[in-house]
């Protein structure tokens, strides 16, 4: 479509081309040309071929010499007094001239904005000193305006603020487990978890929807074994003593974790946009921050739910809940040992903030459509049920919790779209970018924002309307938002960009988008994106957590964000999905901070599954 | 004679409020319902008795014998006889001439609008030809009126016999002048009309009056002069009724149609529909509705038109290419449904802009804004089939992209171009320049 005279300047040095018929002897205007943001498209289309075009620079003002139809790009030989492509050179003319009057003071570098911009395209050993009060340097004052700015005794306040600070710490302290066995109690004795027999029937009663439960003990070795689809993995912890999720100390089950799977009574797996049933070991990516690893035991229980009720959200919760019956008596279990020696490791997890640094918000999309698509935000134990609100009941509405409280599984998942891109309960348990940016002694991450994601757009712009609001009260300089699955989920996605981008704070996005989750709704603020992909062509392959949020992508973010912080611009993405991109960019970060990068691995290190041979590779 | 049916709601405004009654007897000429608020008298256009009056429309049964002679209307200034014969916009438009002509102009222009641009109808330009006395004296009555120093009149130079004419009317006329314009959709446009003459774009929302102009139909001008010379009050039409019908697709030109009969009636008396047909069309083949056969003529009624069958698309995916020049999207809507076409996309042209009324204007009428957008939209939409309602300039574009992009592309007036042997609206060939005559003469 035409474009207007500003657009025209901002694109000079695109070529020229008409948007539709222009008669002989016409003076060239913006309003004759096509919007170069289209090129690619119509050159895919094979309808342009920009082989010796001017440029819109160039052709503006001269006179057409021949009638040409739309799309026709403006060659020599149909213009007249098209201006020469010199343009660099005579800028740099100007620029030597000398500039009277004016003394090129250090304003030059300070715009009007009062930014100082440092930008190292490519660098080593660099040093830069300012000095104290730079920041108080003002741009040429106009007449009549004060233009000192509150001086040296804010920039001691800074100094002396300036260091870390630990909010709160949370410990975990690892039990290892090297055996489950059933038995008349549940207990842990050495490194053997017994887990009391006849405990299912209990399960089956708690729950009115809940028809049938089986436990099963897979081991290694019975990793080929077929399953109904992986509804959640989820670690065994407790607190220890009145501790509360997010601080003092978590007690944890190493080398064991809870699987939930299920269908309903017709043998409807409970999965809305594709499923993980099949034999485990072709089906599970390991290793992945949600997904169990490989050589753990999974205490799986099958449950069978009223028919019908899968697509419901009293169903999947069900399931849920009968399942963490045993997980709360495991729990009770682990709670009574007295005996530290049975610890195996002890990590500490520290909440630092770090004052004047880049302070960042990290806004997680949580499903919240209700059926299977809810989660339950702060139970009492790490990832229980028990006082757990479920966002759908909150109304999606934005919530604030600490990173401890992520890392400390305040997050109960029963999200299922779909196998591959959900973010399991045991996903906030390692989630790689809560982690980096913690430990990343260049921002502060002041905190994590859950945000639902409703069923009916009217509520996703009210819940995303709300995040805005909660973004610009922090005083953050920089945002992520990340996301699990795709498709309708992208929209309030979008509108967080939106939201926040608004309030002029760069955000970074992260998404699994690759070929088949590509963003439905984009907005300018939508720039900089990081995409979970790493299956091989780019699809929902319904491997279980295998295009979820990685430590990879965590410091492709993060170095994203710095970068828009910086006030970069991130390269407008390519046409297509490339998977190249990322790979550049991975090595890029790793040249710059010395630190090897290894990609995680994707479904091809995974024996072939007759359903991906089927449908997908 | 079937009754006629006289619609309260025939020009801009208001609905009019009927100061008959069922009984009530009626002459050729009768005042049978007044404007509430902005709008225009309406008369009965026969003699008969009124059979009913509805909510909207007035029913009025004819006599057997119908006489030349009508009520006149009340001598009074040249202005109040306009106002009270109800004359109206005969384009189409149908806003009060009363009205328009009150504004003083201060020497500025009366633009005659001779353009006739829809395709395939022809009652202007007949008139041009065969009445040109009354026609030159009407517009300058509209200059007196409204204090214009000049006027113009622009017409297609492809009306070579009514431009001789014309010619030859205005040879010896200080003041008035011609102004050619080429055979491109749309010229007719009210500010398409300002733009050629004048030379000023306006904006969609300006009216003619910020160019110290006013636009006026040709057949309108012809009203204000019966008006004035014959206090005839305005109750008759022009009108080409023309399509498939018994005795070929050549135009019927009728002159004075009683307003009120019907599209029926009109059809018989053109010959009678010839077997199958697509759709009868009120007005021209872009900014025309489909009608049934007993909807009735108003003031504003230019062309009826029965086209052959529309090809059936057996429920392909269309995208639809909305455009201010052409039918609104329910218009385009009907026909891509007439077509068997399923609606998987609509764009709207980037230069129609919406108007408080809901009305679509282009910015700059039958100048081209780029469609290869559009045609990417429609083509990532899942779209085989194009259908555009888009003037001369935006088809050649739409043809410049659509086609290589493997969509099939189709004209909204595409099946009243093939009845009437018109080419389809695609490639544009013509030059949208026109040599004009010598100092305008």
């Amino acid at each position: 479509m035409s474009i207007t005279a500003e657009t025209a300047k901002e694109h000079a040095n695109d070529p020229a081309v008409l948007c539709c018929r222009a008669e002989e002897g016409i003076t060239i205007q913006a309003s004759n040309l096509e919007d170069p943001a289209i090129f690619d498209d119509l050159v895919d289309s094979g309808l342009l071929d920009l082989e010796g075009a001017l440029t819109i620079e160039q052709v503006l003002g001269a006179t057409l010499t021949k009638t040409c139809d739309s799309l026709c790009p403006l060659t020599a030989d149909v213009v007249e007094g098209a201006k020469a492509a010199a343009a660099p050179e005579k800028a740099a003319e100007e620029a030597a001239e000398p500039a009277p009057a004016v003394p090129a003071a250090p304003q030059a570098a300070v715009g009007p904005g009062q930014v100082l911009r440092i930008h190292i395209g490519e660098g080593k050993d660099i040093d830069i000193e300012l000095p104290v009060g730079l920041a108080n340097i003002s741009a040429p004052t106009p007449a009549g305006v004060p233009g000192v700015i509150p001086a040296l005794a804010a920039d001691t306040e800074v100094q002396e603020t300036n260091e870390e600070k630990i909010v709160r710490t949370l410990t975990r302290k690892h039990y290892k487990i090297t055996e489950v066995k059933r038995g008349p109690e549940t207990k842990i004795e050495g490194t053997t978890l017994y887990i009391r027999e006849g405990i299912e029937k209990e399960c089956v009663d708690s729950q009115e929807l809940v028809f049938d439960l089986k436990i099963d003990i897979i081991t290694p070795e019975d990793y080929h074994t077929y399953s109904e689809t992986i509804m959640d993995v989820q670690p065994i912890a407790c607190k220890e003593g009145e501790d509360e999720v997010g601080s003092g100390t978590t007690r944890v089950l190493d080398g064991v974790i809870m699987m939930v799977t299920g269908t309903d009574a017709n043998g409807v797996q409970i999965g809305e946009f594709g499923s993980s049933e099949g034999y485990l070991d072709e089906n599970i990516m390991w290793n992945r921050p949600g997904a169990p690893d490989k050589g753990e035991i999974f205490i799986k229980t099958q449950v069978t739910i009223k028919e019908g009720t899968n697509m419901e959200r009293p169903g999947p919760l069900a399931a849920h809940t009968a399942t963490d019956h045993i997980t709360q008596e495991i729990r009770e279990a682990l709670k009574e040992l007295e005996n530290d020696s049975l610890v195996v490791d002890t990590e500490t997890f520290d909440q630092v903030r770090r004052p004047g640094k880049k302070k960042v918000v990290i806004v997680k999309e949580i499903m919240g459509q209700g059926a299977m698509h809810d989660n339950l935000i702060l139970p009492v134990e790490p990832v229980g049920v028990l006082g757990a609100k479920p966002n759908v009941d909150l109304g999606n509405v934005p919530v604030c919790v600490s990173p401890l409280e992520v890392l400390d599984g305040c997050i109960h998942a029963l999200t299922c779209i779909g196998p591959a891109s959900k973010e399991m309960s045991r996903h906030y348990w390692r989630e790689p970018l809560v982690l980096e940016a913690l430990h990343d002694p260049e921002v502060d991450l002041c905190g994590v924002i859950f945000v639902g994601s409703p069923q009916i757009n009217s509520e996703k712009f009210y819940v995303s309307k709300r995040v805005g609001m909660m973004v610009e009260m922090m005083d953050v300089d920089g945002a992520f938002v990340t996301t699990e699955g795709f498709g309708n989920n992208h929209i309030d996605f979008a509108s967080h960009h939106e939201q926040i981008g608004m309030r002029g704070i760069p955000v970074v996005g992260m998404s699994f988008c690759a070929v088949q989750g590509a963003l439905v709704v984009g907005n300018k603020y939508m720039t900089n994106m990081v995409d979970n992909n790493k299956s091989e062509s780019g699809i929902e392959n319904e491997v279980l957590a295998c295009n979820t949020l990685c430590h990879e992508d965590a410091i492709r973010a993060l170095a994203m964000l710095k970068n828009a912080m910086a006030g970069e611009e991130v390269k407008t993405a390519e046409r297509k999905w490339n998977p190249n991109v990322k790979g550049t960019n991975v090595e890029l970060i790793s040249n710059v901070t010395g630190k090897p990068i290894e990609l995680a691995k994707n479904e091809q290190s995974l024996p072939m599954s007759q359903k991906r041979k089927e449908k997908y590779d | 004679m079937e009754n006629l049916q006289f619609l309260l709601r025939q020009h801009v405004g208001a609905p009019c409020e009927p100061v008959v009654k069922a009984g009530d007897r009626v002459e050729k000429g009768t005042l049978i319902a007044v404007p509430a608020g902005l709008g225009a008298n309406i008369f009965s256009s026969i003699y008969g008795s009124v059979q009913s009056v509805l909510e909207d429309r007035i029913v009025i049964a004819p006599d057997e014998e119908q006489k030349e002679e009508f009520v006149p209307i009340h001598e009074g200034s040249w202005l109040e006889m306009v106002k009270e014969a109800g004359v109206v916009g005969m384009g189409g438009a149908g806003f009060p001439t009363g009205v328009k002509l009150g504004t003083d102009l201060k020497g500025g222009f009366i633009l005659v609008n001779a353009v006739e641009c829809e395709p395939g109808l022809y009652h202007n330009i007949r008139q041009i030809e065969d009445n040109i006395e009354m026609t030159l004296k009407g517009v300058k009555y509209c200059m007196e009126i409204s204090n214009a120093g000049k006027a113009i009149f622009a017409i297609k130079s492809k009306n070579e016999k009514a431009v001789e004419v014309l010619r030859k009317a205005v040879r010896d006329e200080e003041n008035i002048s011609i102004h050619l314009l080429p055979d491109i959709y749309p010229m007719g446009e009210e500010r398409a009309v300002v733009r050629e003459t004048l030379g000023k774009l306006l904006d969609p929302t300006q009216l003619p009056s910020a160019a110290d102009s006013i636009v006026i139909n040709v057949e309108t001008v012809l009203r204000v002069a019966e008006a004035i010379d014959f206090r005839k009050p305005c109750f008759s039409k022009n009108m080409t009724v023309v399509g498939k019908l018994k005795g070929g697709n050549e135009p019927h030109v009728y002159m004075d149609v009683p307003v009120g009969i019907s599209v029926g009636d009109l059809i018989e008396r053109a010959g009678g529909i010839d077997g199958v047909y697509g759709e009868i069309i009120m007005g021209g083949p872009f900014t025309g509705k489909a009608v049934g056969k007993d909807a009735p003529v108003t003031k504003t009624t230019g062309g009826i038109i029965v086209t052959i069958d529309l090809p059936d698309l057996h429920g392909a995916p269309v995208g639809l290419l909305v455009c201010a020049c052409g039918g609104d999207e329910a218009r385009m809507r009907d026909v891509c449904e007439k077509m068997h076409g399923n609606v998987v996309s609509v764009a709207r042209c980037k230069q129609a802009v919406e108007m408080k009324n809901g009305t679509l204007k282009c910015e700059n009428p039958g100048n081209c804004p780029g469609q290869a957008q559009k045609c990417l939209q429609f083509k990532k939409d899942g779209s085989e089939y194009v259908i555009m309602g888009n003037c001369s300039d935006c088809s050649n574009t739409v043809m410049g992209s659509a086609p290589k992009m493997n969509l099939k592309v189709f004209h909204q007036t595409d099946h009243v171009m093939r009845t009437i042997n018109h080419p389809l609206y695609r490639r544009l060939k013509v030059s949208k320049q026109v040599e004009q005559l010598p100092e305008g003469k």
